[in-house]
């Protein structure tokens, strides 16, 4: 049955099951995505789908349950089955359906239509083309993608919320690979350009692509010990993206952040502002309310080195005694409520890259961080990441370097950072969660290489 | 879990545009995760996931569908999706599925979708309370009791239809030591491709719990690893994601087709020194990576990766063996029905040498002993990787010396393999989520203890 029929089915069976609090989330998305090898296409991929949460509280404790199959014997089921998880939930937090009569900000970019097959595949094919002709280092295994997603969330409750909300994201990717005649050693470069499909310069794209994989041709080594530390605008966003979970207010509540106590203290460089904002006008990803039905809004969580606020959800804004954030996020549609940030940035400064090169004088650009889920800890702070990049001597950007890592701890590193660039770079979009920096100056950390 | 007569029709709908060949991929998977955070169930998330995933071949290109809609008319569709891509004539056979059953190798006792919440949660509780009860220092335990009940079908326009059950237990226990404004952290995750009966044949909750405390006592009272050039010795178990990421990747057919691998070309050459050999083996009984047929219906097979040193076989899909010329192995592999299948890992081993434990150590003048790993990554295409070390010490005058933290190892894919110098005789494995362009999938790793001449650690 299609949803709205699965959804009246399970809104009746929780009522003839005599609950009171109760809401359902359903989340669905189309999808299409060709990717091309040599001038080929040889990958393309469709898909459609959807999926629904049920929760609701029993005796005060809120019980989870989730399905792909629309069907009466899976709408009884599921509130049956989240019925009895809710009996088995021992935690005493205050749970709560969250009521009708929230404010909701409109969305300022609406997600485009999915492009037909064909226009996927020429943008695909083009890229490729163009891929190659930029340089004639450019070997196979070269190869060029587009997506396009759309999709929609929608949530219902026994407290008269009834909201949807449409979101999408596509893009164009180009990962190119070169060799040097004659040699065995192959260097990659990977751009993506985010934005309708057809509107995306390929050109460009293709520039930059075979660019990045040719600036890290025959890297040099870097000698161990401490160096002043350029990360790039999308790597300080991979590092914001591997430690947002510091900024919950459940891992704080938990013991497991070690932001604990530290709400209006200092805890980063006067210079450092993170903004999280869900309607950062760049992206198709806006959302007006969380996952639980609260309005969401922008607001600075860290101002000028104030941790101005955590991120909350219902049930941690009311623990420690505060109002949501509106920051309720579920990791897919069957996880239960979490928390996460959306377009989480650190603000930009003034400085072009090169003005921040010329400040710095000597030290390491970092371009490539590897491996962030192993050797960076959120618990701790700390992190131990495979690198690559380029020498900063003179002021100026020198030649290529990898193969050294870069190691310290994130709390350490937001109270070392002296500079903030202008260039303000995002990662694709996380589901809502979308992460970007500038390029900042980190003090001192150390690293390990010949 | 559909009617054989509408996989034949869907099948023969996929294939009406000139495919050569059609597959439909169903999933019917029932997902449990019981959460405990402070000594109390907090979370229970508790999911069915129902779909179908469509794939047809025309030569080198691969389209694919996936849907949730399993109605005739719903899976119609998505055949008319996949095939739309293409524009041929149907090649006119009818196709036929017949039924072929492989035979299960893991026996399944307590089978976790009919056991009760409380029973799993007591075994949760043990853990955890084991850990937090471990030192005064353990500041905070969280631990997930996860089971999946995973039921695939695959059928295929070469008359294929084969199904497998699939279930797997895991229980992750997390530690947090905390002093003095500092926190460590100490883990245990083992899984097994069975039932809750691995808690009393495999390993118990106390020792899940107990070894998470340990671990993170351990790192809390350690200093910070220094930096630079080391020998490294690497313990069993979850040690063996050295290979996995240093060398199994560049070894799937996923980068090897695509001519993306450092070790394209390369079979029947010496990639690494004689004491390595190397296996890839999906018919473990109740091993965390073990499937009786892959995501394709090909059956699980034993793969000699590397022997002595020489490079046996890569681990190849249909699909990317038909750009190679090359057979399936059995690896076919994809998270759920709405990934692309590709190419993927289920145990793989670097297998028993002749040296002994305590050569190995002391061995060694100044160098990492890495007793556990975390894990890591690898870049296939220049064989970059690294992996973060867990719990280390280092290594003096052929003594194992103090604690140190935040160690971790890089290097070059094609270079350790040649630094391998000393391999140990007692092999055991560890339980990964590997994640890749299929998705996440449960792999097994494992080596004996071994020696790495030189790498670099990265400290500080």
């Amino acid at each position: 049955m299609e949803y709205q029929e699965f959804k009246s089915a399970v809104l009746k069976a929780a009522r003839e099951a005599g609950l009171e609090e109760y809401e359902l989330y359903y989340k669905n998305s189309s999808e299409m995505a060709v990717s091309v090898y040599r001038e080929e296409v040889n990958q393309f991929t469709t898909a459609t789908g959807g999926g629904a949460c049920f929760r609701c509280i029993v005796g005060g404790k809120m019980g989870y349950a989730a399905t792909e199959c629309f069907d009466e014997e899976q709408a009884a089921s599921l509130v049956e089955r989240a019925m009895d998880n809710a009996a088995s939930i021992e935690t005493e937090d205050e749970v709560v359906i969250h009521p009708a009569g929230d404010e909701y900000q409109k969305v300022s970019r609406m997600p485009g239509e999915i492009p037909s097959a064909d226009v996927m595949t020429s943008v695909a094919m083009d890229c490729q083309k163009r891929l190659y002709a930029e340089d004639a280092r450019v070997i196979d295994g070269t190869q060029s993608r587009t997506l396009a997603e759309k999709g929609m969330v929608c949530l219902a409750n026994s407290k008269g919320l009834d909201l949807s909300q449409e979101y999408g994201v596509s893009a164009v990717a180009a990962i190119s690979i070169v060799q040097e005649p004659g040699e065995e050693e192959k260097y990659m470069g990977y751009k993506m350009s985010l934005g309708e499909v057809s509107e995306v310069d390929l050109a460009d794209l293709a520039k930059k692509g075979v660019e990045d994989a040719l600036s890290v041709m025959n890297p040099g080594k870097v000698n161990s010990g401490k160096y002043k530390i350029v990360f790039s605008g999308k790597m300080m966003g991979a590092m914001l993206s591997t430690f947002a979970s510091v900024f919950s207010a459940e891992a704080v509540q938990q013991g497991i952040s070690l932001l604990k106590g530290k709400e209006q203290t200092m805890v980063a460089s006067d210079i450092v502002t993170i903004v999280d904002d869900p309607f950062y006008p760049d992206f198709s990803v806006q959302m007006p309310f969380d996952a639980e039905g609260v309005a969401t809004s922008t607001k600075e969580v860290i101002a000028k080195g104030v941790l101005n606020t955590l991120l909350y959800n219902l049930k941690t804004a009311k623990k420690a005694g505060k109002s949501s954030t509106g920051n309720a996020a579920k990791e897919s549609y069957d996880a239960p409520i979490a928390i996460q940030p959306y377009a989480f940035y650190v603000k930009p400064g003034e400085k072009s890259r090169e003005e921040v090169f010329a400040e710095v004088g000597e030290g390491i650009y970092v371009t490539e961080l590897n491996g962030m889920h192993a050797g960076a800890d959120p618990k701790t702070g700390d992190f131990s990441l495979s690198s690559a990049g380029f020498l900063i001597s003179g002021g100026q950007k020198q030649g290529p370097v990898k193969g050294f890592t870069v190691a310290g701890n994130f709390f350490q590193m937001l109270k070392d950072i002296e500079l903030i660039g202008s260039d303000l770079e995002f990662h694709a979009p996380e589901s809502f969660s979308v992460y970007g920096a500038p390029c900042v100056v980190v003090k001192e950390l150390s690293v390990a290489g010949k | 879990m559909i009617a054989k007569a509408i996989l034949n029709r869907v099948l023969a709908r996929a294939m009406s545009t000139g495919a050569d060949f059609a597959e439909i991929f169903a999933e019917r998977t029932l997902n449990k995760n019981i959460q405990m955070v402070d000594g109390k169930v907090n979370e229970i998330a508790d999911s069915l996931l129902s779909g179908v995933g469509i794939r047809i071949f025309a030569g080198l290109r691969c389209v694919c569908a996936s849907t949730t809609d399993l109605s005739e008319s719903g899976l119609l569709l998505a055949a008319d999706r996949v095939a739309s891509a293409l524009s041929g004539a149907p090649a006119g056979q009818p196709i036929y599925v017949k039924e072929r059953i492989f035979g299960d190798v893991h026996p399944i006792r307590i089978v976790p979708s009919d056991v009760k919440n409380k029973e799993k949660i007591d075994l949760l509780k043990e853990a955890c309370f084991t850990a937090k009860d471990y030192h005064d220092e353990i500041a905070q335990v969280a631990g997930t009791l996860l089971d999946v009940d995973h039921n695939i079908l695959i059928a295929n326009s070469e008359g294929l239809l084969a199904q497998d059950r699939q279930i797997r237990t895991r229980m992750v226990v997390d530690a947090i030591a905390y002093k003095d404004g500092e926190n460590q952290t100490g883990h245990c995750r083992p899984g097994r491709r069975m039932g809750l009966e691995m808690f009393e044949t495999v390993i118990t909750p106390k020792e899940v719990g107990e070894h998470a405390a340990k671990q993170a006592i351990t790192m809390l009272h350690a200093g910070y690893c220094p930096a630079g050039k080391m020998t490294v010795a690497i313990e069993n178990g979850f040690g063996g994601v050295i290979f996995h990421e240093a060398c199994g990747h560049s070894l799937e057919a996923t980068s090897v087709a695509l001519g993306r691998s450092q070790f394209c070309g390369k079979l029947g050459q010496k990639i690494a020194t004689e004491k390595v050999t190397a296996v890839d083996d999906g018919t473990i009984p109740n091993a965390w990576g073990s499937i009786n047929i892959d995501d394709e219906g090909h059956p699980s097979q034993r793969n000699v990766l590397i022997e002595k040193g020489v490079l046996k076989s890569y681990m190849i899909d249909r699909f990317n063996g038909r750009r190679m010329g090359m057979e399936a192995t059995g690896n076919c592999r994809r998270q759920d029905y709405t990934f692309t299948p590709t190419s993927r890992m289920t145990n793989t081993v670097i297998m028993p040498g002749e040296d002994k434990n305590e050569d190995i150590i002391s061995s060694i003048e100044y160098g990492l002993y890495a007793k556990e790993m975390g894990g890591g990554s690898v870049n296939p295409v220049t064989g970059d990787f690294n992996f973060a070390v867990r719990e280390a010490y280092m290594v003096r005058n052929g003594k194992i010396c103090e604690p140190v933290r935040g160690a971790s190892l890089i290097g070059r894919g094609s270079e350790i393999l040649q630094d391998i110098d000393m391999v140990g005789t007692d092999l055991a494995t560890g339980q990964g989520m590997c994640g890749s362009s299929s998705g996440s999938i449960p792999t097994d790793v494992g080596q004996p203890l071994i020696r790495v001449s030189s790498i670099t650690v990265g400290g500080r």
